[in-house]
């Protein structure tokens, strides 16, 4: 098992963000257009987190013209560009499928403030760092956070 | 050039090819195994010391020679996966010192691998997966799961008697055999029945040989191969790929 494990690691991604569920993300994803390769941007709740290793999927849900609407993305997936946390939820468990009944103001998390604090002052500092590069260290904490 | 090696199942997972497709692989320890044996078709083919065998004819006419015999086939003995010197069997862990394996080990897993002209490889050498990188698609042996004493549905794929409408207590039974009268025959040999079913030796052909990791001694093998976790493989070049 523990050398499945590792092999998983080589394939794994290490800089995805510190994201749980009810929190509301922007999910970048590649799509194939033909030829032309493009990047859709999915901004919704994430309802579940599912999978160990490099089988982890997020189900992330949205309300678009009056219809929910639900994607799975593999996290490890190479056409999983970027996800990032826009706002932390508060939620007692961990899954919300029960937002599937919902509709209107019911669909909405309540927002976990200190996590976003957190988080915000965390986003500075590695803007910050950005800003005033040390030679060494400024590509990692750029390749890191962006 | 060897045409096979042999490994351990470990277990399945998934990898992303780069266009994001997802690949469920096997994975193979496999390797790295020694060449125990080399076995030829020909006398002559053996090295010039090992064609000759001295004969203990009993007290009175003593010690005498003769030719040995060759084994008739061109094939490779590789073992694998060494059992310590404690467990081994005196017989193979002999075997083993003569393909060069020191400490009195010997191997829990030997198998032959046929060739059609005589093999490149010399006894005492090694097989590694990097000799298998070229590959792409490889036949993979093994020994699969034991199912016991298994009826018709899980061991022939039949069909399931309907669950209602009057049926009595035949949901899962075979249903006829034929041959109600008229033949003193009675039900033909091989008909399908339940019975045991599992520990069987398959072969499963042409399976794809998505990545090679020469530094864990890995193989990554597209789709499900025979057998449980730690089962021992049989790993060949696919004998119908061009």
């Amino acid at each position: 098992m523990n050398a499945i494990r590792q092999l998983e690691l080589d394939h794994m991604k290490k800089d995805l963000p510190d994201f749980s569920i009810g929190d509301t993300v922007k999910v970048s994803y590649k799509i194939r257009e033909g030829q032309k390769e493009r990047v859709q941007v999915f901004q919704g709740t994430i309802i579940s987190i599912k999978g160990g290793g490099i089988r982890r999927t997020l189900k992330v849900r949205r309300i678009v013209q009056g219809e929910g609407v639900e994607r799975t993305f593999p996290l490890h997936s190479p056409k999983l560009a970027e996800i990032e946390v826009t706002r932390s939820g508060k939620v007692r468990r961990s899954k919300l499928y029960y937002l599937r009944q919902r509709v209107g103001k019911g669909t909405r998390v309540r927002q976990d403030f200190a996590k976003d604090s957190r988080r915000a002052q965390a986003n500075q500092a590695a803007k910050k760092a950005v800003q005033a590069p040390a030679p060494t260290s400024a590509p990692e904490a750029t390749g890191a956070d962006e | 050039m060897t045409i096979g090696i042999l490994g351990k199942k470990l277990g399945m997972t998934q990898i992303f090819k780069e266009d994001g497709e997802v690949v469920p692989v096997t994975v193979v320890q496999a390797g790295p195994c020694r060449v125990l044996q080399v076995k030829v078709k020909d006398l002559d083919e053996l090295p010039e010391e090992h064609r000759k065998a001295s004969v203990n004819k009993g007290k009175k006419k003593g010690k005498t020679e003769r030719n040995r015999r060759a084994d008739g086939y061109y094939a490779v003995q590789l073992g694998f996966d060494e059992r310590p010197a404690k467990n081994a069997k005196k017989p193979t862990a002999g075997h083993a010192a003569k393909a060069g394996v020191e400490g009195g080990k010997d191997f829990y897993y030997v198998r032959e691998m046929r060739y059609e002209s005589k093999p490149e490889l010399e006894t005492g050498g090694q097989v590694t997966v990097g000799d298998l990188e070229e590959l792409k698609l490889v036949d993979v042996t093994g020994i699969t799961k034991g199912r016991g004493w298994a009826g018709t549905i899980k061991r022939w794929n039949f069909a399931r008697q309907p669950m209602s409408h009057g049926t009595k207590k035949c949901h899962r039974h075979m249903g006829g055999t034929g041959r109600t009268y008229s033949t003193a025959k009675g039900i033909p040999k091989g008909k399908k029945m339940m019975g045991h079913y599992g520990v069987d030796r398959v072969t499963i052909q042409n399976l794809e040989l998505v990545a090679v990791d020469k530094e864990r001694n890995l193989l990554l093998i597209r789709g499900a191969v025979p057998g449980h976790n730690q089962g021992y493989l049989t790993i060949r070049k696919a004998i119908k790929s061009r």
